[in-house]
């Protein structure tokens, strides 16, 4: 892309300005200082790119001049590629409308075409890439040790990959984060803050994991305790053993003591406890027998009037069996009496005519016996009979045929035995019947004659002869005759007994003074003078028994006394009173030997002991207070130990439960977390940009290294091989002549501006098959003496085979060695 | 014979990445291991086994906390009184003397090797069967020695080894926890070695026997899956031995993955994510969210916050808990297709262990903790994920501005 023409409308201190460009690749612009030379680098560079209004800080060149005064401002720069295409762009802006950057309008040959036909050709770079890449000038010469390989490697990097500006932006962006995140000085960043809390924490955690150790030194201090204590312990227990032993013996003077004054006390009295005794229940016997004497004579004065026996009453009663007899006789006789009434009553019930016949006497009898025999009888009644008879045979025969029926299964002999006679009676009587009943027929034809006999006999007796069996009623007038006989024997029995007992019963009414009449009576009274009798006979037994009691006891009193008074003179004693006395002395001296006894059961052990003690008591005593004191010394220290050991005891639990470390380590694993989280998001960042770095390189591959070669090559040829390698890595190093590297800022000023030439242009040299835009230097050669500058000259010349080359200086030399007529800005002019 | 061998109870060892939980949930996961570490008791007793081997790191600190000894102490009593042999050594975290023990003196308990020496005992079962374990504890937290080289030959009784050790491998620096060969331990030819150290449950060698019992409880998301111990029967005749896995942890570690393919609604998410995390026992899951690119800004902040993990955990059966959720880069770089290439070969370079570390030195210098970090390469793993998600996410809102 070649600058043909260069038309500036209003731009600094230029109007109306208009310069063309020779055909030759090196144009140079002489002016002296001031006359706007700076002003034309940068309108070139802003008509390209867009005005850099001066409202904010800006680079070097374009901060010179407010560039907004006059309006319209701008211009047209006019361009011819490689293709014989021209182009103008011309960009205007008035003051206050639209973009702050200019209104650019593109044409091609002559047509408006847009901005991207001609930006396309240019791979879309901005200002900044062309600046940077194409435009030197004194500021930027100066800073070539500021030049990174980092910048170096962008601007090629553009030529790599597509969208490798936005990657490059991203790379950045990817770069400032992580770099946001961890830097490898500094306290600021998160990774380093975390690194720092990390390293503390740690710190803190190993602190805390003394608790380990802490824990064994109390475990141990509290197993010494223990064995310290336990020592103290024995000791105490000693102590505590001998003070026992002493309060021991202490305690027991007082017994020990009283078993001395009991020993004192000690008498012997003779008294034999048996004798004592005997003597003791003999008198109570006495006491007892004298009451049971005294009772014996109280009850006797009461049998005092003894009655004697009553011998008739006991003849009376002697008579009972006799009595009981005739009552029972007597009872018969009424009961004989009833029984010859009910007969007679009975027969005449029997037989009316009977009663009529009663009164009669003997011969009476015998006149109606023949009366009745004179008149006719009757077959009828024989001929009944017999019928009645013959009706039994049938029964009785029935009768017997049926047990013999039975008996036959029983008894087989019985049996036949029995049915024959049964089945003969029953022949018998059936033929018996047939008898009469023939018989009954001729005595119906004789009734009629008889009928009148009859009748007068009734009239006679008042009994009717039909029916009449005249020998049946005499002999039931000879039964009724003699029952009136017996009545009468039996009312003289009755008699006589009545006769026999009336005396007794007189008898006995004056012995019990009451009225006796009947046998009940009389029995009655019997028993009562019975009782009366007995009782007596008891009181009688009785009081013989008292009196021989009495007798007894006056035997065994007197016995007793013998017994007593031997007692009482073998005690030699005069009473019973005084051999209780000797007894209670005994009972006395008895209760000091069991005192004693027991005293010396429970002191017998110690008995030595308490006379020894008993001798030294009050040394003993201060020796006990001794222990005392030295025991409550020792339970003191132990009461201290275990406190102590409680005390080590609590700390160690303490330690147990305690969750410092843990806490503490979580902590730091918490902290970890995050430093790791954080760092994997640091390393993704920082790797991201070294990936997309990386990939930027490959794509360009080819780039870098040939830049540094025609790097090199430049170097070489303008410091005439003083200087023949150079390395771009973080720093930029060259190798002199004698192999020595030296970093770019210990260079000389004019050996680094070369250095900075050599980059820049081998940098557009790399390019230009891509980008080729003209170069602009700018008073860049002050520092350069002669050999440098025709040493520049050569490499310019070189270069601008390929690029155009835009030369703004104000040196003459410089213009003379180019020998290339120069376009000059001419103060004054009609445009200025 | 029976026996149970398990390693690295880490008693009264922190939880990472878990402060953000209600302090019931928090308290249980704190009193795990010990939990674990009862189950392991009650499992010995009620199977009456003869030995217990305790393969070190039984306190994750060589000054455990007094707390922590008094427990362990009170569950060797119950084994010791049930006339139970413990054999213990001490492994890198609890490099500590024999003395340090509060564990009751006792002929059932024996703490092995005290001091680094290699040591062999004899002992011999109820029933006559009698055997030799050889083994060694760690005085110092490090040991660069091959401990396995001073082990004597095997006897003719049935012998264990015990060692807390990690396999010999990659530079010298990363050697220092009685660095073994396999066919050295093969070689040997112990009857069963009883390794610690490794959380990873893994048996190294089917013969002889070679196991590391993993840890009893997880710690963290990368410790997933039941932990517990290994119970073992040996038939006295054969001298076989048969082991079996016991899980005693009560709270077990997953990863699971969900993957999005178009944006969804917050309820959509929520049950998706609460269908994945379905749990038969109190699980800790982290979740990895696959095609994260399809949440936008805040719908990331969301799921990364741990209120939500909180509100989701709410919904899950017993009393598991969402504890992390990463997300990974499902789909390819949106980058211009010419590019992909060089992305590529940039990913594989930058990510590569040796470029990690260099470009991860100067924060891994930082500190232990960090250096530690940078060579634990799921970590790596980790920045890797994030970093494919972050770009990505960059790289829509690149490629947005210009397409």
């Amino acid at each position: 892309m070649k600058l043909i023409r260069i038309q500036i409308v209003n731009f600094g201190q230029f109007s109306n300005f208009t310069f063309d460009l020779s055909n030759s690749n090196i144009d140079v612009f002489y002016g002296a200082n001031e006359a706007g030379k700076s002003t034309v680098v940068a309108f070139i560079k802003q008509i390209l790119f867009g005005f850099h209004l001066a409202n904010h800080s800006s680079d070097f060149f374009e901060d010179y001049k407010p560039l907004a005064q006059v309006s319209p401002m701008g211009g047209s720069l006019f361009f011819e590629n490689e293709n014989g295409q021209h182009y103008q762009l011309e960009r205007l802006y008035a003051h206050g409308k639209g973009s702050k950057t200019g209104t650019l309008t593109v044409k091609c040959d002559n047509q408006v075409v847009p901005e991207s036909v001609f930006f396309d050709q240019i791979k879309n770079i901005d200002g900044n890439f062309y600046t940077d890449s194409f435009i030197f000038n004194q500021d930027m010469l100066a800073k070539v040790d500021q030049i990174k390989q980092k910048d170096l490697l962008e601007r090629i990097y553009y030529l790599g990959a597509s969208n490798s500006d936005s990657l490059i932006t991203l790379r950045d962006d990817f770069a400032k984060s992580a770099d946001a995140l961890f830097k490898k000085t500094g306290r600021k960043p998160l990774i380093n803050q975390l690194l720092l809390e990390v390293k503390a924490e740690e710190s803190k955690v190993s602190n805390s994991e003394n608790e380990f150790s802490v824990y064994q030194e109390l475990n141990d201090n509290f197993k010494k305790q223990k064995v310290l204590q336990h020592q103290e312990e024995q000791k105490e227990l000693e102590l505590q053993k001998e003070y026992d032993k002493l309060e021991k013996i202490q305690k027991l003077v007082p017994s020990y003591e009283k078993l001395q004054d009991l020993q004192n006390q000690v008498k012997t009295i003779n008294f034999d406890s048996e004798q004592f005794q005997s003597a003791q229940t003999l008198t109570m016997q006495a006491e007892s027998l004298h009451k049971k004497q005294q009772k014996i004579i109280a009850k006797l004065n009461e049998y005092s009037d003894d009655p004697e026996e009553n011998t008739a009453v006991s003849k009376l009663i002697q008579k009972k069996p006799e009595i009981l007899q005739w009552q029972s006789e007597y009872r018969n006789c009424l009961q004989k009496d009833e029984q010859i009434k009910d007969e007679q009553n009975q027969l005449i019930a029997l037989d009316p005519n009977l009663n009529k016949i009663v009164g009669m006497e003997q011969e009476e009898i015998i006149k109606l016996q023949e009366d009745y025999q004179k008149l006719p009888q009757k077959e009828l009644k024989i001929g009944q009979s017999k019928n009645g008879n013959s009706k039994q045979y049938l029964l009785f025969g029935g009768v017997i045929f049926v047990v013999g029926l039975i008996l036959l299964f029983i008894a087989r002999a019985f049996g036949f035995l029995a049915v024959g006679m049964g089945l003969a009676l029953v022949v018998f009587g059936s033929y018996q019947q047939k008898q009469t009943q023939k018989a009954v027929k001729i005595a119906t034809e004789q009734n009629e004659k008889i009928r009148q006999q009859r009748q007068t006999f009734e009239k006679r007796y008042g009994i009717k002869p039909i029916k009449l069996d005249i020998n049946n009623l005499i002999n039931e007038w000879r039964q009724y005759q003699v029952l009136i006989q017996n009545l009468k024997r039996n009312d003289q029995r009755k008699t006589e007994l009545i006769g026999l007992v009336k005396p007794i019963a007189v008898q006995l009414g004056h012995e019990l003074k009451q009225t006796v009449n009947t046998f009940a009576d009389i029995l009655n009274g019997l028993d009562q003078l019975t009782k009366k009798i007995n009782l007596e006979r008891l009181r009688r037994e009785k009081q013989t028994s008292l009196e021989n009691s009495l007798a007894e006891n006056k035997d065994e009193l007197a016995e007793n006394e013998t017994k007593l008074k031997m007692i009482l003179a073998k005690a030699q004693v005069n009473s019973l009173a005084e051999y209780e006395q000797i007894q209670k002395q005994k009972l006395k001296q008895d209760e000091i030997q069991n005192q004693i006894d027991a005293l010396k059961t429970n002191l017998q052990n110690d008995l030595i002991e308490l006379k020894s003690y008993a001798k030294n008591k009050t040394e003993n005593q201060t020796e006990l207070a001794n222990l005392r004191s030295k025991i409550s010394a020792v339970h003191e220290n132990i009461n201290h130990l275990q406190g102590k050991a409680a005390e080590i005891k609590v700390k160690m639990e303490n330690l147990a439960n305690s969750t410092a470390v843990f806490v503490e380590k979580q902590k730091l694993a918490n902290l970890k977390a995050r430093l790791k989280n954080l760092s994997v998001e640091y390393l993704a960042d920082l790797f991201t940009a070294k990936w997309i770095s990386r990939a930027l390189d490959l794509a360009s591959n080819e780039r870098f290294p040939k830049m540094l070669v025609t790097t090199k090559e430049y170097l070489r040829l303008l410091t005439d091989n003083r200087y023949n390698n150079i390395e771009i890595d973080k720093k930029i190093t060259v190798t002199r002549f004698d192999g020595k590297k030296i970093e770019v800022q210990y260079l000389s000023r004019g050996t680094s501006e070369q250095l900075y030439f050599a980059l820049k242009l081998a940098f557009i040299q790399q390019i230009r098959d891509e980008i080729n835009l003209p170069i602009l230097i700018d008073d860049s050669f002050v520092n350069f003496d002669d050999q440098r500058v025709d040493e520049i000259e050569k490499l310019l010349q070189a270069i601008a085979r390929d690029n155009q080359v835009l030369i703004f200086t104000a040196q003459t030399s410089l213009v003379d060695k180019l020998r290339i007529q120069p376009l000059t800005f001419k103060r004054g002019t009609k445009n200025v | 014979m029976k026996f149970i061998h398990f390693a690295d109870a880490h008693l009264d060892s922190p939880f990472l990445g878990l402060s953000f939980l209600p302090s019931e949930s928090f308290k249980q996961i704190q009193n795990a291991p010990m939990q674990s570490l009862t189950k392991i008791v009650d499992l010995a007793l009620k199977e009456k086994v003869d030995l217990v081997l305790i393969a070190g790191d039984t306190f994750d600190s060589f000054k455990p906390t007094p707390s922590a000894q008094i427990f362990f102490a009170h569950e060797i009593e119950r084994l010791v009184n049930a006339q139970i042999q413990v054999i213990m050594i001490f492994g890198n975290h609890d490099h500590m003397a024999k003395e340090d023990l509060l564990v009751a003196e006792s002929p059932y308990f024996k703490l092995l090797g005290n001091g680094e020496k290699v040591e062999t005992v004899s002992y011999k079962t109820k029933n006559g069967f009698e055997y030799d374990v050889t083994g060694f504890s760690y005085l110092a937290n490090h040991i660069n020695e091959d401990m396995a080289a001073q082990f004597p030959a095997k006897s003719n009784r049935y012998t264990f080894g015990i060692m807390h050790a990690q396999e010999r491998a990659g530079t010298s620096a990363q050697n220092v926890y009685a660095p073994f060969s396999l066919s050295e331990l093969q070689n040997l030819n112990y009857n069963y070695f009883a390794l610690g150290h490794i959380h990873l449950r893994q048996v190294l060698s089917e013969t002889p026997l070679i196991v590391y019992p993993g840890n009893i409880q997880g710690r963290h998301i990368n410790e997933t899956g039941p932990k517990g111990c290994y119970l073992g029967t040996i038939d006295e005749q054969t001298k076989q031995t048969k082991i079996h896995f016991v899980q005693t942890s009560s709270i077990t570690w997953s990863k699971k993955e969900i993957e999005l393919t178009k944006p969804m609604t917050k309820t959509e998410l929520d049950n998706m994510v609460i269908n994945c995390l379905s749990a038969i026992s109190t699980t800790y899951f982290c979740l990895q969210i696959k095609g994260a690119d399809f949440l936008n800004e805040k719908e990331k902040e969301l799921v990364q916050d741990s209120d939500f993990w909180q509100m989701i955990s709410r919904k899950l059966t017993h009393d598991s808990q969402l504890v992390d959720v990463r997300f990974i880069n499902g789909n390819n770089l949106e980058i211009a297709f010419n590019d992909q290439k060089y992305f590529k070969q940039a990913e594989k370079e930058v990510f590569s262990s040796d470029q990690f570390a260099q470009i991860s030195k100067s924060w891994a210098l930082k500190s232990d903790y960090t250096d530690t970090l940078a060579q634990d390469p799921e970590f790596a793993q980790e920045v890797k994920q994030l970093a494919e998600v972050k770009l990505n996410s960059k790289l829509k809102g690149v490629n947005g501005e210009i397409n």
